[in-house]
């Protein structure tokens, strides 16, 4: 399994890009942000607290490109510094707390997206031009383009406030313990219900797009009509010949969306007071907590590098086209 | 031109789109006539339900939801608009560049075109917005464009570079025009169709954006627009307490142009690329063929 130079290349270029972009800009802005840092530490701030903000964020007497190479050692040993708001706790620790709230949202959302997208764009594409198609290809663009805050603010609404059938806020019932139970298991998927719905129109807009045009390019090939030609049913030649095959762009479609995802899943977890990454950013942005705003970027920046990596694995495997092209 | 417009108005959800941001667009144009109030003035008790004085009711601060909505309406689209523009203009140069020139400018270009595409986009403007601390109109468009141009440049490398090696870019070559005069006089015009689709699409992204970004708290709580509406709307509670007006004010105004634009550029995409057409003309081929199968196979 080899993945083109390139590829590796550009996620380099785009993790330095971040890099960069946490080191340069809180020294360009206009009024140092460390002395409010300070400020906000308050009584907690011992020298030691004060000297690790200076060093981050440029307020020593030492010349920039110095300063780089800490800030990247310091990197390379995961040390994200201390968080302002929660300190003494680190950036690390903070974010290592949320982390996996996000990660079950979204990778929830994106399963059931999938599933829900990707049947939809097949069977519109395969009854092209019929009522169906007429219906939910239109109102897949439309969801696309409603910011996920309205969404979020009207599910909470009304199931939430009006109805109450979902809780509307935490991750799990505060009174339960976690642990390996099913009284657990149900808190947590009962509280993920209208996050992982608010996260999915968009996703499914994208998957039912994506894989309508895919498929409908694919209906044309060879292999569809030799399907046709052995006498298999329609259901056989729609998903095991054509739509396994129209997957791929929705593959690479995936990786480059889940930005936005991430994106989504702030504003998500704000409107429903979840206890993901999204929340954590928000809390730290009204405390203006810095380097908690900057580890954020740098982990949700991995993590869309790493799915890009996955993707371009997958699509090797899946595609032998382009495993005999590598090799 | 006019064969294109014909194409348009003949789409019945290209025109259903078109008269909503049409209508929006005018409703914010002549905010001073539709809403004489100033959305800041204090018109009344906290939070009260809408009445035949205020249409949508109050906002916590006792302010007029239906005023605010309007005059909400002018930095809202005025900033989408702008942004979307500003981010196609920057995708087209960029996509033009890299694929009319190749070689080593098109590969740094492209490299740089994929980076800031992978990069999350909203977890990258809070960083920006958080340094820069509550940001204006115009500090919101430009952050919103620096990090999402390049979707568009993308589409338009590719189109270029199927275009650069055609006999009339070829023989513009010849004639000895400078690069500039065939990239944006010889190959612009061809991209027309494209470039429209990457507008519409650039504008519903960057209303998005400046939505997230202001319902976050990173816009001007002085400014009134619908971002801000949803912002203080959030800080008042007022979905817990059940000022259902407070919300869905902005929410519809926001709703309302992401359908409008979206049943746009659903038309655009398919006029540009028959492939994906869905609408009755389709259709009625569809059924055609299938009747002609059937007779085929009765008269065997």
């Amino acid at each position: 399994m080899r993945i083109p130079l390139r590829r590796l290349g550009v996620y380099f270029v785009a993790f330095l890009f971040a890099i960069v972009m946490n080191f340069t800009v809180p020294r360009l802005m206009p009024g140092s942000p460390v002395d409010g840092m300070i400020a906000q530490l308050g009584p907690r701030a011992t020298p030691a607290a004060i000297e690790a903000i200076k060093a981050r964020f440029g307020a020593v007497e030492q010349p920039i490109l110095g300063q780089f190479v800490d800030y990247i050692t310091g990197l390379a040993r995961l040390d994200l510094g201390v968080s302002v708001k929660y300190y003494p706790q680190t950036v690390t620790q903070v974010l290592a707390r949320s982390a996996g709230w996000t990660a079950f949202l979204v990778t929830t959302a994106i399963i059931f997206s999938l599933c829900v997208g990707v049947s939809l764009g097949a069977v519109a594409a395969w009854r092209r031009g019929g009522r169906f198609d007429a219906f939910v290809s239109p109102f897949s663009v439309v969801l696309i383009a409603i910011p996920p805050v309205i969404i979020g603010l009207a599910t909470l609404f009304t199931f939430g406030v009006t109805l109450r059938w979902f809780p509307v806020g935490y991750a799990y019932n505060p009174d339960l313990d976690p642990g390996l139970n099913f009284t657990f298991f149900g808190s947590v998927f009962w509280h993920a219900v209208m996050p992982v719905l608010t996260l999915s129109p968009y996703l499914i807009g994208e998957f039912q797009t994506t894989m309508r045009s895919s498929m409908i390019s694919v209906l044309g090939e060879d292999y569809v009509t030799m399907g046709r030609a052995k006498g298999l049913g329609e259901t056989a030649v729609m998903f095991s010949y054509a739509a396994r095959n129209a997957m791929l762009p929705v593959l690479t479609n995936l990786a480059l969306m889940l930005g936005a995802v991430f994106g989504g899943s702030i504003v998500t977890e704000i409107v429903f007071n979840y206890p993901g990454l999204g929340l954590t950013l928000f809390t730290a942005s009204v405390a203006r907590d810095y380097p908690v705003i900057q580890g954020q970027l740098l982990l949700m920046t991995m993590a869309t590098l790493g799915a890009n990596l996955l993707v371009d694995i997958l699509y090797g495997v899946v595609d032998p086209r382009i495993r005999e092209e590598r090799a | 031109m006019n064969f294109g417009w014909q194409l348009l108005w003949r789409q019945k959800k290209a025109v259903a789109g078109l008269i909503i941001v049409t209508a929006l667009c005018l409703m914010a144009l002549f905010a001073p006539i539709l809403a004489p109030t100033d959305p800041g003035e204090r018109v009344g008790r906290s939070h009260q339900p809408p009445t035949v004085e205020h249409y949508f009711g109050t906002t916590k601060m006792g302010r007029d939801v239906y005023a605010q909505f309007v005059w909400g309406a002018r930095p809202s689209l005025a900033v989408g608009f702008a942004t979307g523009l500003f981010i196609t203009a920057l995708g087209t140069i960029i996509g033009l560049v890299a694929g009319y020139f190749g070689g080593r400018t098109d590969a740094t270009l492209d490299l740089i075109t994929n980076a800031v595409l992978v990069i999350p986009n909203i977890p990258l403007l809070i960083l920006l917005a958080s340094f820069a601390g509550t940001v204006g109109p115009v500090a919101i468009m430009l952050i919103i464009a620096l990090t999402s141009w390049p979707w568009g440049a993308r589409m338009t490398r590719s189109q270029t570079m199927a275009l650069r090696n055609r006999e009339f870019v070829t023989a513009a070559r010849m004639v000895g025009e400078p690069a500039w005069r065939i990239i944006f006089v010889e190959i612009l015009p061809n991209l027309v169709p494209l470039i429209g689709i990457n507008i519409v699409g650039s504008i519903i992204y960057a209303i998005v954006a400046q939505t997230t970004l202001e319902y976050l708290g990173f816009g001007d709580p002085l400014n009134v627009t619908w971002g801000t509406m949803l912002y203080n709307a959030q800080n008042s509670s007022a979905i817990i307490v059940g000022a259902w007006w407070d919300i869905s004010a902005p929410a519809a105004g926001i709703a309302l142009v992401g359908l409008g634009l979206a049943l746009l550029n659903f038309t655009f995409d398919e006029i540009a690329n028959p492939q994906l057409r869905s609408g009755p003309a389709l259709s009625r081929w569809l059924r055609l063929s299938r009747l002609r199968k059937r007779e085929l196979e009765a008269a065997r």
